[in-house]
C-alpha cells in the first residue's frame, strides 16, 4: 500500500508541473463551455424545463462537462497503449505490485491535480458568469463527492481495459478513438441523456457510461431521489468492479502473448 | 512550380502507401472517424426530438450549416495534416524539421506532403451523408448563384482552416510546445460555424466576425441558400465575403509562415 502511495505522490508533482499544458486546457474548456451553454439557451428558448432538466441545470450540466475532462481524461488516454509499444510494459509488469494498481496509483495522481487545478477552477470561473445550481445540503454534497470518486474509478477500469488492446495490435490508437467516442455520447459529455429520445437512455442504461459523468450530474443537480442516489452509487461500483475484473481476465490473456523486441 | 507538384505527388504516393500496410487498422481507423463526426452530430440531431429548433433553425436548417463545416473540416484536416499544430509542435521538438530544411526542395510543399491522413475521408463521407439528409429536410430551391455559393463556402472554409493550422504550427516556432489555445481557433471556429451563429454570446460573435471572419464562412452563405433574414442587417454582398475571408486568412497564414521560417532557431535536438 506504501509503493501505491509513493506512485500516487511521484505522479501528482510530475503533473503538477504541467503548467502550461493545464493553463492551455483550462482555456479550451471554458470557452467550449460558453459555447454549449449558448446552445442550451437557445435550445430551450423559454421552455422551464425539457425531460425534467431546467435550463439552468442543463447549463450546469455544460459547465460540469467541462470540468470533468481533465479529471476522467475523457477525451484520449493512451499511457498504456504507449508503454507496450516502447517496451516499458515488460519492466513494469516485473514490479512487486498488481499491474492494475501500479496504473491505477499514477492516474489518481493525475486525476486529482485535474480535479484541484482545473476542475474547480473552470467551476469557480463559470460562477462568475452564469447562475450555477449548487447542492443544497451537507448530506448531497456527500454523495456527490463519493459519485465523484466513483466515477473516476469507473472511468480508469474502463480505460485501463481498452488500453490492453494494444497487446493484440501494433495500432491500437484507432481501436481507442473509436472506444472514447461510445463514452463521450453514452456517458452524457455530448448531451446530458435526459434531452436524448426515450430509446437511447434505454440503451445507455446497459452501458457503465451513464455512471462516469451523467449520474453523478444528476446527484449533483439534485435530480434523483435518496434510494435512486443510493442505487446510482451502488451501480457505479458494480461497473467498476465489473470492469476491473475484466480487465484482469484481458491482462492475464494478452501477457501470455506479449512479445517485447529488444532493443 | 512543376518540380514542386511533382514531388508533393511523390510524397502523396509514400504516404498512402504506408497507411495502406496495414489494411485492417486503416479500415478500422476510417469507420472509427466516420463514427466519432457520426456520434457528434447524432447528439445534436437526435435532442430535436424534445426542442423543434435552434435559435428558430430547423434541423434541417441548422444540418445544412453542420455539414459543410464537417466535409471541409474533414478535407482540410486531411491535406493540411502536415502543418496540424499537435503534430508539427512534435517535429520541431525532436529535430524532424530540421531535416526537412537541410533538403534543397521547398519547405512547404515538404510539410505539406508529409502527412495526408487518409482516415478523414470516414469524416468527410458522414459529411456528405448530413448533407444529403438536410436536404431531404429541408429542400433547396437551387439556383446558379446558390450552387455556385455552396461551392464557393466549401472552399473557402478548407482554406480558412488551413490558413489556421499553418499559423498554429508557425507558432510552435517560438512556443516549441504546440500550444492548446489554438484548438479555440480551430475546434472552436469549427463548432461555431456548425451552429448558427446568432445564438452565441454577441461578444463572440464580433470578435468571429471582425477579427476572425468566420462568419463569413458558413453563416451569410447559408442565409442566402436557405433564404432566411439577416438579423444584423450586413449588405446584400455580405455572403459573398466568403471566399475572401478564407483566401486572405490563408495568405496572412502563408505570409506569417514564410518569415516564421526566417527567425526560426532550432531547439537544438
Amino acid at each position: 500500500m506504501r509503493i501505491f502511495w509513493e506512485l500516487t505522490k511521484t505522479s501528482l508533482q510530475r503533473h503538477l508541473t504541467y503548467r502550461a499544458a493545464t493553463i492551455a486546457g483550462l482555456v479550451t474548456n471554458f470557452f467550449f463551455g460558453i459555447l454549449r451553454a449558448a446552445i442550451f439557451v437557445a435550445l430551450y428558448d423559454q421552455q422551464a424545463e425539457v425531460g425534467g432538466l431546467s435550463l439552468q441545470g442543463a447549463i450546469t450540466f455544460a459547465a460540469l462537462a467541462q470540468a470533468f475532462i481533465g479529471y476522467l481524461s475523457l477525451f484520449s488516454w493512451f499511457e498504456l497503449m504507449n508503454s507496450v509499444y516502447t517496451g516499458d510494459i515488460s519492466s513494469d509488469l516485473l514490479k512487486p505490485m498488481n499491474y492494475f494498481a501500479f496504473w491505477l496509483a499514477q492516474d489518481l495522481g493525475r486525476a486529482l491535480v485535474n480535479l484541484l487545478l482545473r476542475g474547480l477552477v473552470l467551476m469557480a470561473g463559470y460562477a462568475l458568469i452564469f447562475d450555477l445550481i449548487w447542492p443544497k445540503s451537507i448530506l448531497q454534497m456527500l454523495a456527490v463527492l463519493v459519485a465523484i470518486a466513483f466515477s473516476w474509478l469507473l472511468s480508469f477500469a474502463w480505460r485501463f481495459l481498452i488500453n490492453l488492446s494494444a497487446l493484440w495490435t501494433p495500432n491500437a490508437r484507432g481501436i481507442l478513438r473509436f472506444f472514447f467516442v461510445f463514452s463521450w455520447f453514452f456517458s452524457g459529455f455530448l448531451m446530458p441523456l435526459r434531452l436524448y429520445p426515450d430509446w437511447v437512455q434505454s440503451i445507455s442504461r446497459f452501458t457503465p457510461f451513464p455512471h462516469m459523468l451523467n449520474s453523478v450530474v444528476e446527484i449533483y443537480l439534485n435530480m434523483l431521489s435518496g434510494p435512486e442516489v443510493l442505487l446510482t452509487l451502488l451501480a457505479q461500483l458494480l461497473w467498476a468492479t465489473i470492469l476491473i475484473a475484466a480487465g484482469q481476465f484481458v491482462l492475464r490473456a494478452g501477457v501470455r502473448r506479449l512479445v517485447i523486441l529488444g532493443g | 512550380m512543376k518540380h514542386a507538384l511533382n514531388l508533393y505527388r511523390r510524397l502523396l504516393g509514400v504516404q498512402i502507401r504506408s497507411q495502406m500496410q496495414y489494411r485492417a487498422s486503416f479500415a478500422l481507423e476510417l469507420v472509427g472517424t466516420g463514427l466519432i463526426a457520426l456520434f457528434e452530430y447524432a447528439s445534436l440531431a437526435l435532442v430535436f426530438e424534445r426542442f423543434d429548433n435552434l435559435g428558430g433553425w430547423t434541423l434541417g436548417q441548422v444540418a445544412f450549416l453542420y455539414d459543410m463545416a464537417e466535409f471541409s473540416f474533414g478535407i482540410m484536416d486531411m491535406i493540411f495534416a502536415g502543418f496540424d499544430p499537435s503534430l508539427f509542435g512534435q517535429n520541431v521538438r525532436r529535430g524532424t524539421f530540421d531535416q526537412l530544411l537541410l533538403r534543397p526542395v521547398n519547405i512547404s510543399v515538404q510539410v505539406l506532403g508529409s502527412e495526408f491522413t487518409l482516415r478523414r475521408i470516414g469524416k468527410i463521407i458522414v459529411g456528405a451523408g448530413i448533407f444529403a439528409s438536410a436536404l431531404a429536410l429541408n429542400p433547396v430551391a437551387w439556383t446558379p448563384p446558390k450552387a455556385l455559393l455552396a461551392t464557393l463556402m466549401a472552399v473557402s472554409q478548407v482554406a480558412f482552416f488551413g490558413g489556421l493550422f499553418i499559423i498554429g504550427a508557425t507558432i510552435t516556432f517560438w512556443t516549441v510546445e504546440s500550444i492548446e489555445v489554438v484548438n479555440i481557433f480551430t475546434y472552436g471556429g469549427n463548432y461555431m460555424i456548425s451552429h448558427p451563429m446568432h445564438i452565441f454570446p454577441a461578444g463572440l460573435r464580433q470578435f468571429f466576425t471582425y477579427i476572425i471572419p468566420a462568419i463569413f464562412l458558413a453563416y451569410y452563405p447559408a442565409l442566402y441558400i436557405l433564404e432566411l433574414p439577416d438579423p444584423f442587417r450586413l449588405p446584400a454582398f455580405a455572403p459573398w465575403l466568403a471566399p475572401l475571408a478564407g483566401l486572405s486568412v490563408l495568405m496572412a497564414a502563408l505570409a506569417f509562415w514564410r518569415f516564421g521560417i526566417r527567425y526560426y532557431q532550432s531547439t537544438g535536438t
